[in-house]
C-alpha cells in the first residue's frame, strides 16, 4: 500500500517520535477526549477527567502500538493481529472514531513540527494511519 | 444549532485575527487537494496538479484558496447565525458546484491542522476543539440547503 519513499517518509517522521511516546500519547488522548468527548466512553476506566499519570500512562501504549506498525509497514496485519482481535472483540470501538483519532494525531504532529509539517508528511502519515486504522478494525465482522 | 461560549467566540476570533488569510486560503485548498487527491475532481480546470509541489505551487490554487478563507471570516464574525450566513453559498455549492458536503468536512479538517502548524504549542486543546466546532458547524450549514 505504501511505496518505498512513503515508508521511508513514515519512518522519518517517527524518528522524531521515538522515545517520546508518553507524553505525545498524552497529548494525542487529551485532544481527542477534548475535541470528541463521546470517545470518553470508550475509557471508563480513566474516569471523566482523566489525570496526567493516567494519560502518560494509556498514551505510551497507543503510541508504542503506532511503533510496531512503524517497524512492520510491510506485513502490518500479522503484526497487529493481537491488536485487531483487541479491538473487534473486547474493545469493539466504532470504526467512526479511528478518524478522529487521526485527526488529533496530525494536529499533535503539525504542532510540534510547525513549519516543518509538510504537506508530503501530511498525506503520508494520513495514509499510514488510515491503513492502520483498517487492519484494527478488519475482524469486526 | 450550533453554540458557542464566549469563551469559544474569543478563542476563535483572538486566533483569527493573527492568520493570513491569503497564505493560509492557498495552503489550505492545496493540502486538501495532494492529501486527499480525490477532491481534485471538481477542480480540472485548474492546470497542473501533477504532483504535491505543482499543487501547492498552482496560482489557480493559491487565489481560489483565498476566496475560500475569506468568505470562512464570514462565519467567524456570524458564529450565531452559520445557517443564514452560509444559506446562499449553500445553495451554490448544491445547485451550481454539485460539491458533496464531506468535502466540507475534509476541509475544515485540513484548516485546523493548518491552524496548529502555524501557532505550535499556542494551539490548545482547547483551542482546537473551538475550531473543530466552528468547522464541523460551517460544514453543516454549507449542507443545509442541499435537496
Amino acid at each position: 500500500m505504501l511505496s518505498a519513499q512513503e515508508r521511508a517518509q513514515v519512518a522519518q517522521v517517527w524518528d522524531l517520535i521515538a522515545g517520546h511516546e508518553a507524553p505525545f500519547g498524552a497529548e494525542l488522548l487529551l485532544r481527542l477526549f477534548t475535541v470528541y468527548p463521546s470517545t470518553k466512553t470508550y475509557f471508563k476506566h480513566l474516569g471523566d477527567r482523566p489525570d496526567e499519570v493516567q494519560l502518560l500512562s494509556h498514551g505510551q501504549r497507543v503510541l508504542e502500538a503506532v511503533g510496531v506498525a512503524v517497524r512492520h509497514m510491510d506485513n502490518l496485519r500479522a503484526a497487529l493481529s493481537p491488536l485487531a482481535d483487541l479491538h473487534a472483540h473486547v474493545l469493539r470501538v466504532d470504526p467512526t472514531n479511528f478518524p478522529l483519532l487521526i485527526q488529533c494525531f496530525q494536529v499533535v504532529l503539525a504542532s510540534h513540527l510547525q513549519g516543518e509539517f509538510t504537506v508530503e508528511m501530511q498525506v503520508v502519515w494520513d495514509k499510514f494511519l488510515t491503513g492502520l486504522a483498517v487492519v484494527l478494525t478488519e475482524k469486526y465482522h | 444549532m450550533v453554540h458557542f461560549t464566549a469563551e469559544e467566540k474569543a478563542a476563535i476570533t483572538g486566533l483569527w485575527g493573527k492568520v493570513n488569510v491569503e497564505e493560509a486560503g492557498g495552503e489550505a485548498l492545496g493540502r486538501l487537494l495532494v492529501v486527499y487527491p480525490w477532491t481534485q475532481r471538481f477542480f480540472d480546470s485548474f492546470g497542473n496538479l501533477s504532483s504535491p509541489s505543482a499543487i501547492m505551487g498552482n496560482p489557480k490554487v493559491k487565489a481560489h484558496g483565498k476566496k475560500v478563507l475569506t468568505s470562512f471570516g464570514d462565519a467567524v464574525k456570524n458564529m450565531d447565525n452559520l445557517k443564514g450566513a452560509f444559506a446562499k453559498l449553500s445553495e451554490l455549492h448544491c445547485d451550481k458546484l454539485h460539491v458533496d458536503p464531506e468535502n466540507f468536512r475534509l476541509l475544515g479538517n485540513v484548516m485546523v491542522i493548518i491552524l496548529a502548524s502555524h501557532f505550535g504549542r499556542e494551539f490548545t486543546p482547547e483551542l482546537q476543539a473551538a475550531w473543530q466546532k466552528l468547522v464541523a458547524g460551517v460544514a453543516t450549514a454549507l449542507a443545509h440547503k442541499y435537496h
